[in-house]
């Protein structure tokens, strides 16, 4: 590269991650078939995980050489991580996904959708509550009438059961 | 002859095709055009909801969506100086100088124009091609189909990426998740640790929408705060002096996204940036200097990216294998289908291939209308902010993928490789080389072995028999300079496919 970028918050820990899953992964295909032949089902595994291997030292060579993240004074490079990479707004939304998830079975999709368009829409700063509120409503009904109709989609009902055409 | 014909007309004269078409060449224009919205993404979520659907219906909307969706972003490229897809970066730079001007109404016009002109152009190679292709495919041995699907991984993994080896981490990543499950072989258990669910392997429909409309929603977020500047638009439809002018570029740049977008791997956003360069380096006298608002520099990237979808087909209908992101999708949903893409599939099903060329060419015929009108509106739509879009586009993902199989499990999967491809994307990586890994896996590890077991399990014998037929010759050629212009030759060309790294998607 001709002009290397600065390296990021947490880039060169996020190498080593790769890095062990690519050990991790070399051994685990390894215990596939081991070295009984050259056209086992363990062999392009095998193959992969090296290839990633390889590769990740690669990567984790040129990361090492990038110049370091800048860090101003009082602040702590982990600190600098958080708030470039993992901001609370991403977290918050991924929180707030992992809820969702729960929620699909238990209360349907209407209603779980519905809460969750509603609070995703807040939390990214949406501050017009009726106009969320509406937004959401409409499109839900235009997905949920799309879902039956066309795609013949069998979405869970949960609290609304019976409710629903 | 008559029955190609036939199947040609197949989306035409059906009211419901016909709809679908249209539909998805509408949908596709604002998919492409809105920051944040993608056609890899669009086209993961739709393939979720349209399994259950006739074949031809789910291709015929997915195909209106993928030719709008390359235009489409060439919209945003203009009016707001977002491209609305990668396949636009090269669009913006002298599209929006162009609509700074106040000839953004003429700049529209006459890109819809040359990338209608740059799908015929491409949709006619398809046709010819690919029949000759899929003869000559008939020829290949299982090392050649290797080699292939290799070529095409290193291709998308060195051109759009920050770097080789981060491509070829990610090809490999993807390689690895495509071998879970049952071999298909031996029937032997690969990294599934007893776990019944496991034995399946990976639920790829999941990864998709995980790699590409999670992680993607996930890094959008970073830029909601963007709001675009909005430009007039006057006088829309170009003037035929305008349109004779370019045309012999436009024929020439149709050319070189045809052969990008037919190579697998490399898509229609390189495919724009090579034209650009092209036309940059091939124009004595441009109507204004490039960067400023030269139609040449924006006549070359349109016709070279249109050009290049149904370019794409050519491998993915004849080989099986991916010319890009969207493609690798797009098999994805034939596999679900029960049809097999590859050499096969033009003998067993020849309908199939003249359904997709017949309907390419109807989704382009609507382009030019639509592609013509609406202006206005879509200034509005495009502005919807992202605070409300993203969690919109949550919902879809996440009901596209429960939708499936209605396990909740694929949400986890999702989610899991939506967080992982969001790491991935903002330290540099790609996430199409693991798709396209997770999709040429199978078809990497099969290959491999068949050419192992015919060279008695010998990797001397193995490697020698690259050598023995000019098909593998020709392939082994192709890896050789494309690893060769990794080095610092070819640097050009390579500088010029770097800049497509600069934008998150693939």
């Amino acid at each position: 590269m001709d002009h290397p970028r600065r390296r990021l918050p947490g880039e060169l820990a996020f190498v080593l991650i790769l890095l062990l899953f690519a050990l991790t992964a070399l051994w685990q295909a390894w215990r596939i078939s081991g070295m009984s032949g050259w056209s086992t089902p363990g062999a392009l595994p095998t193959l992969a995980a090296l290839v990633m291997l390889l590769s990740g030292i690669k990567i984790a060579i040129n990361t090492l050489r990038m110049p370091p993240p800048e860090v101003e004074p009082g602040r702590s490079l982990a600190r600098d991580f958080l708030h470039q990479i993992t901001p609370a707004s991403i977290v918050l939304f991924t929180v707030l996904i992992v809820a969702y998830m729960f929620a699909l079975e238990p209360l349907g999709f209407v209603a779980s959708s519905f809460l969750f368009l509603v609070l995703a829409m807040f939390a990214l700063g949406e501050r017009r509550i009726l106009r969320t509120l509406g937004i959401s409503a409409v499109s839900l009904a235009c997905i949920y009438i799309v879902f039956q109709t066309a795609f013949s989609v069998v979405l869970p009902e949960g609290i609304l059961k019976g409710l629903l055409p | 002859m008559t029955e190609a014909l036939s199947y040609f007309f197949m989306s035409w004269t059906d009211p419901y095709l016909l709809f679908l078409t249209a539909a998805g060449t509408f949908a596709g224009i604002y998919i492409g055009a809105i920051p944040g919205l993608s056609v890899t993404m669009a086209v993961s979520i739709l393939i979720s909801f349209t399994f259950k659907w006739h074949v031809n219906e789910a291709l015929a909307l997915i195909a209106g969506i993928y030719l709008g969706g390359v235009y489409g972003g060439s919209r945003s490229a203009i009016l707001l100086n977002i491209p609305g897809a990668p396949a636009a970066i090269a669009t913006a730079l002298d599209g929006y100088p162009l609509a700074k001007r106040g000839e953004a109404g003429t700049a529209i016009g006459l890109t819809t124009v040359v990338s209608v002109f740059g799908g015929f152009i491409g949709i006619a190679a398809l046709a010819v091609g690919a029949p000759v292709l899929s003869n000559l495919a008939l020829l290949f041995a299982p090392r050649d189909y290797l080699m292939l699907a290799i070529w095409g991984l290193l291709l998308v993994g060195s051109l759009s990426g920050e770097s080789l080896a981060k491509g070829l981490f990610a090809g490999a990543l993807g390689v690895l998740i495509g071998m879970i499950g049952l071999d298909p072989m031996t029937a032997e258990g690969r990294f599934t640790y007893g776990i019944v669910e496991l034995t399946g392997g990976i639920p790829y429909v999941a990864a998709m929408i995980g790699f590409f409309g999670v992680s993607e929603v996930l890094v959008q977020l970073h830029s909601l705060a963007i709001t675009p500047v909005r430009q007039d638009v006057t006088k829309i439809i170009p003037s035929w002096a305008l349109l004779k002018k370019y045309l012999p570029l436009s024929l020439r740049c149709s050319t070189i996204g045809v052969f990008i977008g037919a190579l697998p791997g490399a898509g229609g956003d390189i495919a724009a940036l090579m034209a650009y360069d092209h036309a940059k380096r091939t124009t004595k006298n441009p109507s204004r200097p490039f960067g400023e608002g030269a139609y040449e520099g924006i006549v070359a990237p349109e016709t070279a990216n249109n050009a290049a979808v149904p370019g794409e087909y050519i491998p993915m209908l004849t080989l099986g294998i991916p010319g890009d992101a969207v493609t690798a999708v797009i098999i994805g949903a034939l596999y679900i289908h029960g049809l097999k893409p590859g050499p096969m599939l033009m003998i067993e099903t020849p309908h199939l291939f003249w359904f997709c060329v017949g309907n390419l060419f109807l989704a382009n015929c609507f382009l030019l209308p639509m592609g013509l009108s609406g202006i206005r509106i879509f200034a509005k739509i495009v502005e919807t902010p992202k605070a409300i879009l993203m969690p919109l586009i949550l919902v879809l993902s996440a009901v596209g993928t429960y939708a499936i199989e209605n396990n909740p499990t694929h949400i986890y999967w999702m989610l899991g490789f939506g967080v992982v491809g969001y790491f991935l994307k903002m330290y540099g990586y790609q996430v199409g080389p693991v798709i396209l890994g997770i999709i040429l896996g199978p078809l990497i590890d099969v290959s491999y072995r068949r050419a192992m077991i015919s060279a008695s399990d010998d990797p001397l014998q193995f490697l020698g028999e690259f050598f023995t037929s000019p098909v593998s010759i020709v392939l082994v050629a192709a890896l050789a300079i494309t690893v060769l212009s990794q080095t610092a030759l070819w640097g050009r060309i390579t500088g010029t496919g770097k800049r497509a790294g600069g934008y998150a998607e693939s």
